[in-house]
């Protein structure tokens, strides 16, 4: 190690900037894999599609704030319901008909809806980087030596209330039970008069809110383009197999593993090769630990 | 042998056609979607090897890809070899990568397997895009153009031959394994790997087999590729986009058939090639209209005819065969 990055005052101040980075991170991560695993845990089906939506729900941020001049956190109480009723519909016209199939045939089923969103959006919007930038974007925050801005801190703020308020839902509303029990055992669920058409329908419309709003969220910190969900949802991917396909609570701790390896890897190697260190992380996962760093769930139904 | 053309009317009218083609027809921009077709039914062909016939299902197969087009272009440019020699290290590098591969096949499942494959290919892409100093990172490589058949290069008829050979090589392979024991072994690991296990083959040592297989056989297709287009940037050829396209053909024609990738790359790679010259001058976006219509095929094909254009066609004959 060199002298520049021996522990003093000054690196203390740098380890305490991480913190604040990686926190930061975590959540908005938290938010994207929620939906991911909580579709993934009840209609036991990956979407491939995740990163779509999520680059929808920046379209929907950056034409709010280019046309109409509405902040992006406005816009995040409208994307709630807007994406809901997207979820709704693609589960209707594209998933409803697959949850009995084999896992290839939702493979690519949910790349092909991912195909076909991507170049809508370059069809319809084309392929240039488009940039949201509210004023927020350019007030500086200061905590003791830390520095951040207002936009990193309320995307954080409403990435984690989101999250929170989703995992209260599954945990205490009636609704939340009766996913639950989906999850577990849907036949004794439809013997128990649970309309599992239903549970589908909303945990999808569900998942798909949250991913919408967290690309509604990111859009100011990052580029938007057809092809921006990429990114994200690979990372999402990283996430929720670290936690353990279909737990919640898994895929938050995973969140801020991820922020962590990717900020402290930024840091010591440089931000060109940050991603591949969650990507080796992934791989390890896959290899040694596929049913997660805590143990998963129902992983028997999918042979792992 | 005459025998055993005549049991594929489809093959022999199809690879007999492309063979016929170079010489009535001299139009470059036909011969080049006649190309592209054959290369890109090879690349497909080999995809079902693991995907269709072993039921290894990758998302991630551009990584043998770009190991093909990558060997092929450094070996030309970097140490100043032929490309047939840099064809052979990149199948012995996706050789390797397939064993790895293949080992995590033994160990993941369905989603699990396919988010794998996504995951190595990327790790390949960032590695490719940083090591500047040997790869030349993000820029890519445009590849030498120098005539002759040692340095691969060759006119428009050449190259259909060339696409052709590959073509046939992966389509030979496939009916290797429709036909011999180790193919039958692949079908019962395929069906149900307990059972298979069960009555002692080794469904282990055959999924690696079956993935490294395929690997190199795309990593063949890969070199000839990077020769034929001249250029290769690591955001292309090791792209999620290319993986699928490899999976899309193969699906769409009819998974786990000799012929069903051919069927497939004529279909979309002809409309792909129609739809980019028709919209070309409009609006660059616009291109993206073939990818909207292949995404949606990929939707209601795996799930109204999971056997492909294949499977749509036996089921008709065997209809009318009952009638």
């Amino acid at each position: 190690m060199d002298s520049a990055r021996r522990l003093g005052p000054a690196q203390i101040d740098v380890l305490a900037q991480l913190a604040v980075a990686t926190v930061l991170l975590g959540g908005i991560y938290a938010l994207i894999a929620v939906g991911l695993t909580l579709i993934f845990g009840i209609m036991r089906v990956v979407n491939f599609a995740h990163g779509e939506f999520l680059m929808l729900g920046m379209y929907l941020a950056f034409w709010a704030f280019a046309l109409y001049a509405v902040d992006p956190y406005v816009v995040v109480l409208v994307s709630i319901p807007v994406f809901f009723v997207v979820g709704l519909v693609a589960y209707v016209l594209v998933m409803r008909g697959v949850i009995q199939a084999s896992h290839n045939v939702q493979i690519f089923t949910t790349v092909g809806l991912s195909v076909v969103l991507q170049n809508v959006a370059l069809v319809a919007w084309s392929g240039d980087f488009r940039f949201v930038r509210p004023w927020h974007l350019s007030t500086v925050i200061r905590a003791g030596a830390t520095i951040f801005n207002l936009t990193q801190v309320v995307a954080f703020l409403i990435a984690v209330a989101l999250t929170i308020a989703l995992v209260a839902f599954m945990k205490w509303t009636h609704a939340g039970r009766v996913m639950r029990a989906t999850a577990q055992d849907r036949d004794a669920a439809t013997l128990m008069g649970i309309d599992t058409d239903r549970v589908y329908r909303l945990t999808f419309a569900i998942g798909i809110a949250a991913v919408g709003a967290a690309g509604v969220l990111v859009a100011p910190l990052y580029s938007v383009y057809p092809t921006a969900g990429l990114q994200f949802v690979l990372i999402s991917y990283v996430v929720v197999v670290l936690g353990g396909l279909g737990d919640m609570f898994g895929a938050m701790l995973g969140s801020f593993i991820v922020a962590l390896v990717e900020v402290a890897g930024s840091y010591l190697f440089g931000t060109a090769w940050k991603e591949i260190f969650y990507f080796i992380l992934f791989i390890l996962v896959l290899v040694f630990r596929p049913v997660g760093l805590f143990g998963q769930r129902g992983a028997e139904t999918l042979g792992v | 042998m005459i025998a055993r053309l005549r049991s594929r009317p489809g093959a022999v009218a199809l690879f007999g056609l492309a063979a016929l083609t170079p010489l009535v027809v001299r139009d470059a921009y036909f011969l080049d979607s006649l190309v592209l077709i054959l290369l890109w039914g090879a690349l497909s062909a080999a995809w079902n090897v693991a995907g269709g016939y072993a039921g290894q299902v990758s998302i991630g197969h551009a990584s043998f890809f770009g190991i093909g087009a990558y060997a092929a272009a450094l070996m030309v440019t970097r140490f100043g070899q032929g490309p047939w020699l840099g064809m052979l290290a990149g199948v012995v590098l996706s050789l390797g990568a397939g064993f790895i591969i293949g080992f995590l096949s033994n160990r993941l499942k369905g989603p699990y397997f396919a988010l794998s494959t996504i995951a190595f290919a990327q790790v390949l892409l960032i590695g490719v895009s940083r090591w500047r100093g040997f790869t030349a990172g993000g820029e890519g490589i445009p590849v030498p153009f120098r005539p002759g058949f040692a340095t691969l290069g060759l006119g428009h008829v050449g190259w259909v031959y060339m696409a052709l050979a590959a073509a046939l090589l992966c389509y030979g392979v496939e009916v290797y394994l429709e036909r011999s024991r180790i193919g039958y072994r692949l079908a019962g690991v395929r069906e149900d790997e307990d059972a298979a296990e069960a009555l002692g083959i080794p469904t282990r040592r055959l999924k690696v087999f079956a993935v490294a297989l395929s690997a190199a056989l795309t990593s063949v297709c890969g070199s000839l590729w990077a020769q034929y287009i001249g250029f290769v940037d690591p955001t292309y050829v090791f792209s999620v986009d290319l993986s699928v396209r490899f999976a899309l053909n193969a699906i769409i024609g009819g998974m786990g058939t000799a012929l069903g990738p051919y069927l497939g790359s004529i279909l979309i790679t002809s409309l792909e090639t129609y739809l980019r010259a028709t919209f070309s001058g409009v609006k660059t976006g616009f291109a993206g209209i073939y990818l909207i219509i292949y995404g949606t095929a990929l939707i209601v094909v795996v799930r109204f005819a999971p056997g492909g254009l294949a499977g749509v066609a036996s089921r008709l004959r065997a209809r009318r065969a009952q009638a």
